[in-house]
């Protein structure tokens, strides 16, 4: 499913013709499988968020190459990327990332709004969604009127209703109590055991990582290899 | 994104801000309705001064002159081969001018014609039919108003110029004058030849009356008579003037008419090719609507700085929208929106601000310039005690300016939105998502 190959990344810090350069990334090998469940673990700035984003599109690699679902997304232009992202990729982040102007139910609808898809499907399919999720009852509250759990449970509907193949997670259970965070993991389980959905999730949680059937570890830029799920929980 | 649901975004947006939007609309609507006021005042000279001139004179008339000379029957004959030329009509001064019937006398401005030039040329009668044989004539609208008794002593005495012109009409003569037989005395004009009290006369029959003038002001006391009689007045006024004989041939008014006043123009530089010189209402209106247009160009130039200043409102409404929502705009460009999906919502939200602005503004400007044409003459005439000219309107809207001040307020409504708008697509998703911008 994802596929990095040779990928490092530095971020250039200061004015143009002083700038310093941080290394984040170092020849940086991943591949996903599809209906894997991948978690990415590692310290505070040791490149996980940044491996992340880059695979996301929301940063370019200037060295390496990174493959989705056979398209080689590295080389693609903002707008290219941008479409992608709707139709192949739904994110969970960990302050979910919700439109505070928009209700529950226009946040779930939204990126059927942006694909174009006629009123009565985007009604039928954000319902469903919503259903699913378990919040039917309160699509029409405002995020600010939603608890943490309920606010994150809004964003998986939003990343699930175009059905994409591959989920990116930024910690996801980040900003949720234990309860909401065991719901949100046995969710994630079941998506993928039911529909196949691949994920890849960041974490520094040992919860999170252990529905992982890969633990990848990022020290200070260089991927170590990865182990699979009986390793890590042994 | 369909344009139904970006609509519909846009809409939500607008709901937000209300007050600031509205406020920004409002600053558009008076830039807008400031540009079409101000322009509309030039709009309204132009037009006044241009059916000022068409009231004057035909559109397809060609006002004929010989340099040097004065025109005569064969020059009369050229114009008349002229591809394009409808008719030529000619008129001779005739210098006998005082006519009477009773005890009502008048000295009118008696020039002879040709009728059937004048009928192809389409000369308007208010009643009756153009002469037919020889002593028969056709008087100018207010004639009559001109054929008056003699004024008794001190009749006027005291009396103001507008009192007194009232008090000349109690003399004027009050009947119909159509088939109404008038005498006409056969004595020259020219003040140098004494003539015989008992001069000749001749009995004319008036068969036509011309049309009233548009204007109101405008007297018409001519008096037409036909060829054949201007040779008998002629040669009667030859025996007591032997100069007038040299005059006889002379036309004193030479006018070419066109089919339409598209032709106008080609049929003048045909006529100027052989050595005539030429006037139109079209010539006149090049001229004039050159310095109009000019003047108009100004009053739009100077309209258009306040759409601009408006416009700096729409600047700043967008580019607060943009900030405001940047968050917004990360996490729709994290989900999948296009630069070109965000560009233009923010686009569409300005040009629905222009939009109302516009509208709002066209509304304004037409109610003011209803309200200015309605109440202006009323304003001067209570406080400055007279009259405005008739006809004088401050303002004139038409559908061209209209769409020049639409297409400039959309414009610059739409380049004022245009910097927000991609300053939105530039937006950084991770800065955006960790609520850093």
């Amino acid at each position: 499913m994802i596929s990095v190959s040779n990928l490092s990344y530095a971020f250039k810090i200061g004015k143009k013709d002083k700038e310093n350069v941080v290394p984040v990334l170092h020849d940086v090998h991943l591949h996903v499988a599809k209906g894997e469940i991948v978690a990415i673990v590692g310290r505070s700035g040791s490149g996980k968020s940044t491996l992340l984003n880059l695979i996301s599109g929301f940063i370019r690699p200037e060295i390496g190459e990174i493959t989705i679902g056979g398209t080689k997304v590295s080389g693609l232009t903002e707008s290219k990327w941008a479409e992608f992202r709707l139709n192949h990729l739904g994110f969970i982040f960990q302050s979910f990332q919700l439109i505070p102007s928009m209700t529950a139910y226009e946040n779930v609808e939204f990126p059927l709004v942006l694909k174009g898809v006629n009123e009565k499907d985007r009604k039928e399919k954000t319902l469903e969604m919503l259903k699913r999720v378990g919040l039917e009852p309160y699509q029409n509250h405002y995020p600010g009127e939603l608890s943490g759990g309920q606010q994150q449970r809004v964003s998986i509907a939003r990343a699930l209703v175009l059905n994409p193949p591959l989920i990116l997670a930024d910690e996801p259970t980040g900003s949720l109590d234990s309860e909401n965070e065991r719901e949100l993991l046995n969710f994630i389980k079941e998506l993928n055991e039911d529909y196949g959905i691949t994920f890849l999730m960041i974490t520094h949680d040992h919860e999170v990582a252990s529905i992982a059937h890969r633990k990848v570890e990022i020290v200070d830029g260089y991927l170590k290899e990865g182990r699979m799920l009986h390793e890590v929980q042994r | 994104m369909k344009f139904k649901d970006k609509h519909r975004f846009v809409r939500s947006n607008m709901k937000k801000n209300r007050t600031r939007v509205w406020m920004t609309i409002l600053a558009s609507t008076i830039g807008c309705a400031f540009l079409i006021m101000l322009a509309s005042v030039g709009f309204a000279i132009h037009k006044t001064a241009i059916d000022d001139v068409m009231s004057y004179r035909m559109m397809n008339e060609i006002q004929i002159q010989k340099e040097n000379s004065m025109l005569e029957e064969n020059d009369v004959k050229k114009l008349e081969q002229i591809k394009g030329v409808k008719a030529v009509t000619r008129k001779k001064y005739t210098p006998a001018n005082q006519l009477s019937i009773d005890e009502y006398n008048t000295y009118a401005d008696v020039k002879s014609a040709h009728m059937p030039s004048e009928e192809k040329a389409g000369f308007e009668l208010e009643k009756g039919r153009l002469p037919q044989s020889k002593n028969e004539i056709v008087i100018g609208y207010h004639f009559a108003e001109n054929l008056r008794k003699d004024a008794p002593k001190n009749f006027l005495e005291g009396l103001s110029e507008e009192e007194a012109q009232k008090k000349m009409k109690e003399l004027s003569y009050k009947g119909d004058l159509l088939n109404k037989t008038i005498t006409y005395h056969m004595k020259t004009d020219n003040q140098n030849v004494k003539v015989d009290e008992q001069a000749k006369t001749l009995e004319v029959k008036i068969v036509g009356i011309g049309k009233k003038p548009t204007k109101e002001w405008a007297m018409d006391n001519y008096v037409f008579i036909t060829e054949d009689l201007y040779k008998e007045v002629f040669s009667i006024l030859g025996e007591q003037d032997p100069e007038l004989e040299a005059a006889e041939n002379n036309y004193s008014e030479v006018n070419v008419y066109t089919a339409s006043a598209d032709e106008v123009k080609a049929v003048s530089e045909k006529i100027e090719k052989l050595d005539y010189l030429t006037y139109s209402v079209v010539s006149e209106l090049k001229e004039l609507n050159i310095y109009f247009t000019l003047f108009k160009a100004g009053l739009i130039f100077i309209g258009a700085i306040a759409v601009l200043i408006a416009s700096i409102g729409i600047f700043n409404t967008m580019t607060m929208a943009v900030t405001e929502r940047s968050q917004d705009i990360g996490i729709m460009k994290a989900i999948g929106a296009t630069p070109k999906t965000i560009k233009r919502i923010f686009l569409l939200e300005s040009g629905y601000i222009g939009l109302w602005g516009v509208g709002l503004g066209t509304i304004l400007a037409y109610v003011i310039s209803y309200g200015v044409n309605f109440a202006l003459p009323i304003i001067i005439e209570q406080f400055i005690n007279e009259k405005p000219p008739e006809d004088f309107i401050l303002s004139y809207i038409p559908w061209s300016l209209t769409v020049i001040s639409v297409t400039i307020c959309m414009g610059v409504t739409l380049l004022s939105g245009w910097r927000p708008a991609a300053k939105a697509t530039t937006v950084d998703v991770l800065k955006a998502l960790r609520r850093d911008v």
